[in-house]
């Protein structure tokens, strides 16, 4: 049996009176890659600033490889090491270039020696295939890269779980096929991440699971196939057909 | 009445005695503004921190300094820090910082108030301690932004330490009261002495230029 990354139980969360996520269950195992679809409003990017604590939730439990995570006691720096972040509007540092976005978390918080960082980072870099923009301030580069820049970043600090927030929301459509080929790519190679996105090509590709959010709630889940072929609550079905 | 021959004159005359004066502004001012600096980014972290008694502390601290006037404020300081044996220079200095650093606080506020909030979520998504992010990604952005503003606040403090003149401080000022009254001739030292500073600040808003300019270099 694959090892469970991320386990969430009854999670709850409200913004003032405004209850954004009622109970919600979630588990995640290793090298899964689970989608999350639904319309906005339905809570799947809160869930997901839950899971490496943007957000503190209201109650339930989230339990990170194995951890039961307490926001209050717990040391939140350490835990979201291990839990990388790429947001839709990518927020690159851009007082720093490209190499120094990357290199940025590995010196000042795991103290790497400046020359390794940057051996680390000029690899990334190359992986995510912008090895020729190291020094170029992130104003000169287009959305699909400064999202590839991001997810580089985030994979510096060697996360073992990769959240994405909406990461081609804010492409332009020419530039959303490079960001979303660099991330199948590291679903290939084992990461596992958790993805809010409306690409619903990447989701059937890609996904191991799909998780349909409605109103707070986790409303369906299953396999591509399962999900999108044959939707089994009437919600689903009227969201697929209206994004399809 | 403006005889430029005679303002000439003068002005060529006095010059080694407006240096001294000059000199005492200048060591004012920019001691004042450098404590100045300090107390406002130390207020603005406090207004900004979501912590009540540090919000408290730091609005009693900046309605007070604004809701009186300097004068009164550098009096206070000249008598009250003159019983703990503090010089004049230091008083002005410290009074004059403590003004300054309530409108730079303000000054520090919105300018990290205004970088976008992702970039200390990104910050902290990655395991960056917030104090850390604070330093390394919001403040050098601030500041930036900070920049025109604070070079604004830094010309009314060179300005306002010609107040400095009333607990018997001889900087530029008070050398133009002394020798317009000694000689008579108030008018043509409130001429020189005004382009002094007309000068200062000019020289002070091309340096201020010169480093917007270098700092949004690269982006």
């Amino acid at each position: 049996m694959k090892r469970e990354m991320i386990r969430i139980e009854n999670l709850k969360k409200s913004f003032g009176d405004l209850e954004v996520l009622k109970e919600v269950n979630l588990n995640v195992n290793e090298s899964d890659v689970v989608v999350l679809i639904g319309a906005s409003g339905s809570g799947k990017s809160t869930l997901l600033r839950c899971i490496n604590f943007l957000e503190i939730k209201n109650g339930g439990k989230i339990v990170i490889e194995g951890e039961e995570v307490n926001p209050k006691s717990h040391n939140l720096n350490e835990v979201r090491q291990k839990v990388g972040m790429v947001f839709q509007h990518f927020n690159l540092f851009p007082h720093k270039t490209v190499l120094e976005n990357v290199m940025e978390a590995p010196v000042m918080v795991k103290n790497e020696d400046k020359k390794e960082a940057e051996k680390d980072a000029r690899i990334l870099l190359d992986k995510v295939g912008l090895s020729d923009k190291a020094d170029v301030y992130p104003a000169k580069l287009s959305g699909g890269q400064k999202q590839r820049v991001a997810i580089a970043r985030a994979l510096a600090m060697k996360p073992d779980i990769m959240l994405f927030d909406e990461p081609t929301s804010a492409l332009d459509p020419e530039l959303v096929g490079e960001v979303l080929a660099t991330m199948k790519e590291l679903a290939q190679e084992g990461m596992t991440m958790v993805v809010v996105t409306h690409e619903m090509g990447f989701a059937k590709e890609v996904a191991d699971e799909v998780v349909y959010m409605h109103d707070g709630q986790i409303w369906e889940r299953g396999t591509p196939s399962e999900l999108f072929d044959n939707p089994k609550e009437d919600r689903t079905k009227d969201f697929l057909s209206s994004i399809l | 009445m403006f005889d430029i021959a005679h303002i000439l004159d003068v002005l060529i005359e006095s010059y080694p005695l407006f240096m001294k004066g000059l000199w005492i502004t200048l060591k004012l001012t920019v001691v004042s503004i450098l404590i100045g600096t300090g107390i406002g980014l130390i207020f603005a972290l406090f207004k900004i921190s979501g912590i009540k008694i540090l919000n408290w502390i730091a609005n009693i601290y900046i309605a007070l300094i604004r809701g009186t006037p300097l004068i009164v404020q550098i009096f206070i300081f000249y008598f009250g820090l003159a019983e703990l044996g503090i010089s004049a220079f230091w008083s002005a200095a410290f009074g004059l910082a403590m003004h300054n650093g309530a409108y730079i606080a303000e000054i520090f506020r919105g300018s990290i108030q205004s970088v976008d909030k992702g970039q200390m979520e990104a910050g902290r998504s990655l395991g960056m301690p917030y104090g850390l992010t604070m330093r390394r990604i919001i403040l050098p952005q601030a500041f930036k932004r900070a920049l025109p503003p604070l070079g604004n606040q830094f010309i009314i403090g060179l300005k306002d330490s010609s107040l400095a003149s009333f607990i018997a401080l001889s900087e530029l000022f008070s050398i133009a009261t002394t020798q317009g009254s000694r000689t008579f001739d108030e008018m043509t030292y409130l001429i020189i002495v005004g382009l002094y500073y007309l000068i200062l600040v000019l020289l002070f808003t091309l340096l201020v230029n010169m480093l917007e300019k270098k700092l949004s270099a690269g982006e």
